[in-house]
C-alpha cells in the first residue's frame, strides 16, 4: 500500500478524493459525481466508510454546512496524497501502454 | 425504510459524527428510487465494518497501553489458575485440611478476602459519583461494556458450577481421562479471564464519565497500585497451595519467585501512587 493508503484506481478513497480537488460536496453529490466519471456507484456504507478513513487521516475536512448535507473538501495533505496517487498510476499506465506498443511516450 | 432506523448498525460516536449526514444521504438515494434493499445492504455492512475497526482499535488500545500490559497476564493467568482449581478447591473445603495443606488454604481464602475488600473499597469510593452520573442518564454510556461484562461473568459462573458439580460426582482418575473435562476446565477458565478482564474494562471506561474529587482520586490511586499486588499475592496463595496438595515442586519455585517480584516491586509503586495522590491533592487546594 502507498503512504497515502490509495491503492487502486476504483478505490472509494481516492475516487471521493478525485471527485474533491474540483471544489466541495456533500455525500450525494460525491456520489453523483464518482458514477459520471468513474462508472462507480458507491453504496451509503462504502461512501462514508471512505469518507471517515479520509478525516481521520487529515486528508478531507468538513466544510461549512449545509443543513443535515454536511460538505467536505480536500485538505493540502489530500492534495498531496491524489497527486502522488495519481503519479504513480500515470507511472504504470504508460508503462503498460509503450509496452503494448499504444503509446511510444 | 427508516434511515434513522438503519444508522444503529453503525456504533454510538460514529453515529453522533455522521449519523445525520448519512441518513440525508440514504434519504436521498431514495428519493431517487434505489432499491431499498441494496441501500440496506450497503448501510448494514459498512456499519458492521465499522464496528469490527472499532473493536479492533480498542483491543490495540487496550493491549498496548502502558497500564494494561502488566494486568493482560495477570487477568489471563487468574482466570486459568480459576479454572484449574475449580474442581480441586471443593475437596480441601469439604474435608478437615491439615498441616501445610491447611495453612496454604487459609492463606488463598485470606488472600481472596483482602483482594475482595480492596476491589470493594475501590469501587466503594467511586459509588457516590457514579451514583450522580447513573441519575444524570449516563446509564446508555457504559450499558454495553457492563452487558457484556455480566454475560462473560454468568458464562463463566456456570462453566464453574458445572465444573464443581461434575467433579463431586465423579472420581479423580475418570476426570483425568477425560478431554471433554479439560476441555470444560479451559473453556471456563478463560471465560473467568474474559469476566475479569471485560469487568475491569468496564470498570476503566465507567471511571473516565465521572467527577471524582481530588481526595478519592488521591485514594484511588493508592488502591490501583495496591489491586495487582493482591491480585498477585492471591495466585501467589493459590499456587502454594497447589503445591502443597499436589507435591508439585514447579507451583512452589512459581509461587516463590512471584513473591519475590511482588515483594521488589510493590513498595515503589505505592510510594510513587501516595506521592501523586500528595500532588494532586495540594494542586486542587491551590497550596
Amino acid at each position: 500500500m502507498s503512504p497515502s493508503g490509495l491503492r487502486r484506481p476504483n478505490d472509494p478513497p481516492l475516487l471521493i478524493l478525485v471527485s474533491l480537488a474540483d471544489g466541495p460536496k456533500h455525500g450525494h453529490a460525491l456520489a453523483k459525481d464518482i458514477e459520471d466519471f468513474a462508472g462507480v456507484r458507491l453504496g451509503p456504507g462504502a461512501l462514508y466508510g471512505a469518507i471517515t478513513r479520509l478525516a481521520e487521516r487529515g486528508l478531507i475536512e468538513p466544510f461549512g454546512s449545509e443543513d443535515r448535507r454536511r460538505p467536505y473538501r480536500i485538505t493540502p495533505p489530500g492534495s498531496a496524497a491524489l497527486a502522488a496517487a495519481l503519479a504513480d498510476m500515470r507511472r504504470v499506465t504508460r508503462a503498460g501502454l509503450a509496452r503494448l506498443g499504444l503509446d511510444p511516450a | 425504510m427508516k434511515p434513522a432506523s438503519l444508522l444503529r448498525w453503525y456504533p454510538r460516536a460514529w453515529r453522533e459524527r455522521y449519523g445525520g449526514e448519512l441518513a440525508a444521504l440514504i434519504q436521498d438515494d431514495l428519493d431517487e428510487g434505489r432499491p431499498a434493499w441494496r441501500l440496506r445492504l450497503s448501510v448494514i455492512g459498512g456499519g458492521l465494518r465499522e464496528r469490527g475497526r472499532q473493536t479492533r482499535h480498542a483491543t490495540a488500545a487496550s493491549l498496548t497501553s502502558p497500564a494494561w500490559q502488566n494486568r493482560w497476564g495477570t487477568i489471563v493467568l487468574a482466570g486459568l489458575i480459576c479454572g484449574f482449581l475449580a474442581g480441586d478447591l471443593t475437596s480441601p473445603l469439604s474435608a478437615a485440611p491439615r498441616g501445610w495443606q491447611g495453612v496454604a488454604l487459609d492463606a488463598v481464602l485470606a488472600a481472596v478476602a483482602v483482594t475482595g475488600a480492596v476491589v470493594l473499597a475501590d469501587g466503594l469510593l467511586a459509588l457516590p459519583a457514579l451514583v450522580k452520573f447513573l441519575r444524570a442518564g449516563g446509564g446508555p454510556k457504559i450499558r454495553r461494556r457492563a452487558g457484556w461484562a455480566a454475560a462473560a461473568t454468568v458464562a463463566a459462573g456456570g462453566g464453574l458450577a458445572g465444573l464443581v458439580l461434575v467433579s463431586g460426582s465423579h472420581p479423580p482418575a475418570q476426570l483425568n481421562a477425560s478431554w471433554a473435562y479439560w476441555a470444560g476446565v479451559l473453556v471456563t477458565g478463560l471465560a473467568m479471564a474474559a469476566a475479569i478482564g471485560l469487568w475491569a474494562a468496564a470498570a476503566t471506561a465507567t471511571a473516565r464519565h465521572l467527577t471524582l474529587t481530588p481526595r478519592v482520586r488521591a485514594a484511588q490511586l493508592v488502591l490501583g497500585a495496591v489491586i495487582p499486588t493482591a491480585v498477585t499475592t492471591m495466585l501467589i496463595t493459590l499456587a502454594l497451595w497447589w503445591s502443597a496438595t499436589q507435591d508439585s515442586l514447579t507451583m512452589l519455585v512459581l509461587a516463590a519467585a512471584n513473591l519475590v517480584a511482588v515483594s521488589a516491586g510493590t513498595p515503589g509503586k505505592i510510594r510513587r501512587a501516595v506521592r501523586r495522590g500528595r500532588r494532586l491533592r495540594s494542586a486542587a487546594s491551590g497550596r
